[in-house]
């Protein structure tokens, strides 16, 4: 785990990187994704999303920032085609996005293993379900993908036996396996402790950097959200949807240790506890109002 | 792997046995037989092929009431598993059936179906069914659901699901359904055999206590404790073990 937060190229750092852009050159790619006039609400007349439109450039890293209580769960529900919008789009490269669909990779807060299946054949279980490998190979590749994120020395382990930490893993690996051209995280690193978190985001990058897939990330944590991502945006409160969006202008590659001194770092940090703040406020407001409403 | 524990379970029996000579050796053979009388008995029950017989006929009614238990009780299990309406419908249904000793229905069934096989299969049912529901209904409960949503995003198929996450997820408590159901069905099956059947262990052990042989009151008692012994640990523990691994966490 150490190699992952030196800044330094050891020789298991450097190993599993060339492997990645030796054999999976075509994996560069990544979807456009768009929400166009989204809308959304468990009951008529209670809007959680009205309006709702996001875009995310292929190969774009976003991060989705919202204090708890803003409707992550479901704005992620209809994000990956579990939930139907009311109204408005949500599509990858123009299809409209389905949970099964290949393009659509989803890593989950929790990392949601087959506690049955071993380590590898959790990797492996996507290309068995598209059953368009043959078995031997489909266990060279999720052994591939296993050292791509460093495992692939626990291979025929049971999940019960990883730390949370090395089960996020191979949750992700499991999802990169299928080379997804947009990648849905939900608080991926949340449950981690600071340490593991860090070195999973360093990690994280260095795999985007290679796989080049589009990302959306969600979050609750603002350094996690401007270490990692080209754009932040904001998400308000319900019905409102997305607040605001803050470009992230830091240099790439970025690094754990030199990036978060870098001047720039505090000041994005700065400017979204602002937006949150203001989020939580316009909340605090009309909260009541919107009680008030609902009584009548 | 760690040393196992020195264990006292092997000095039970051979104690138990002890008291029990000494308990006889105080009272007539024809009151409490020594184990040895016992072992005679055997032998000629072994002799004539009437054990076998016996043994026999108890155990075919066993598979069948308990095969048809396992059936119901998985489709009632899965049905209140997945279904919020289901479970609401059925749950005070079981519990009531649950709360009746099996026995009490022997009587009914025995007016019902006449003296016979299906008399006693249908005790058997009754006893290992509702148990068995409430395990498999339990375990479809506990699927995790984020383990569903996750194979959905790789790719799954509804049949895929079934096949690759809902029925692995469901062997261990399904394992553990059946090892309940087969013992409920057992104690129901001697108890029903010994109020109305020709034939069996339990009728074997009513009619030893009626002409008054005691040894083959206490070879039935045997029998009966040997084969779900068996059952226990020769066929259900040994298939929950491999589930052992990864249901610890």
């Amino acid at each position: 785990m150490y190699y992952m937060l030196a800044s330094d190229t050891s020789a298991r750092a450097t190993e599993p990187f060339q492997f990645a852009r030796a054999a999976a050159p075509t994996t560069r790619r990544g979807a456009s994704f768009m929400v166009d006039g989204m809308g959304f609400g468990y009951r008529p007349g209670r809007d959680i999303f009205r309006n709702v439109t996001l875009k995310a450039r292929p190969g774009e890293f976003v991060a989705l920032l919202g204090p708890s209580g803003c409707g992550k769960t479901t704005l992620l529900n209809l994000l990956s085609g579990f939930l139907a919008p009311h109204a408005g789009t949500v599509t990858i490269d123009g299809r409209a996005v389905r949970p099964e669909m290949s393009e659509l990779g989803y890593v989950f807060q929790a990392p949601n293993l087959f506690p049955w299946l071993s380590v590898r054949e959790n990797v492996r279980f996507g290309l068995r379900m598209a059953g368009q490998l043959d078995p031997d190979e489909q266990r060279r590749k999720a052994l591939q993908y296993l050292d791509l994120v460093g495992l692939s020395d626990v291979a025929d382990e049971l999940p019960n036996r990883l730390s949370g930490g090395m089960q996020q893993r191979v949750a992700l690996a499991r999802a990169l396996v299928l080379e997804p051209s947009l990648l849905l995280m939900d608080e991926p690193f949340a449950a981690l402790d600071a340490i593991t978190r860090s070195a999973m985001n360093a990690e994280l990058l260095r795999l985007w950097s290679t796989l080049g897939q589009t990302i959306l990330f969600i979050t609750h944590d603002v350094e996690e959200a401007v270490f990692l991502a080209d754009r932040v945006l904001v998400l308000g409160f319900p019905p409102h949807g997305l607040d605001s969006e803050v470009t992230i202008d830091l240099p790439r590659p970025r690094d754990l240790r030199r990036t978060r001194v870098l001047p720039g770092f505090a000041e994005l940090c700065d400017t979204l506890l602002q937006r949150i703040a203001g989020v939580m406020q316009a909340r605090s407001t009309p909260a009541s109002f919107v009680e008030q409403e609902s009584v009548q | 792997m760690r040393m196992p524990k020195p264990s006292w379970g092997w000095a039970s029996l051979p104690a138990l046995l002890l008291v029990r000579c000494m308990a006889a050796s105080r009272v007539p053979p024809y009151v409490l037989p020594q184990p040895w009388d016992v072992a005679i008995e055997a032998l000629r029950w072994i002799r004539s092929g009437d054990l076998g017989r016996q043994v026999g006929a108890s155990l075919a009614r066993e598979a069948g009431g308990f095969a048809m238990a396992v059936l119901v009780a998985l489709a009632i299990g899965t049905a209140g598993g997945l279904s919020q309406r289901f479970r609401a419908f059925a749950s005070p249904l079981v519990s009531l059936f649950m709360a009746i000793p099996p026995i009490a229905w022997a009587p009914l069934c025995l007016i019902f179906f006449g003296l016979g096989y299906l008399a006693i299969a249908v005790v058997i049912f009754v006893a290992a069914v509702f148990p068995m529901a409430v395990t498999i209904q339990e375990g479809v409960l506990g699927i995790v659901a984020g383990q569903v949503r996750a194979a959905r995003t790789l790719g799954a198929s509804p049949v895929q699901l079934l096949r690759h996450v809902y029925l692995p997820a469901s062997l261990p408590f399904v394992t553990a359904a059946l090892r309940i159901g087969f013992s409920q069905a057992w104690r129901a099956l001697v108890a029903a055999e010994m109020i109305g059947a020709s034939q069996g262990i339990g009728w074997m052990v009513a009619m030893g206590g009626q002409v008054g042989n005691a040894s083959q009151v206490l070879l039935g008692i045997v029998l009966i404790g040997l084969i779900a012994w068996l059952a226990e640990s020769l066929v259900f523990r040994r298939v929950e073990r491999r589930y052992q691994a990864w249901r610890t966490p």
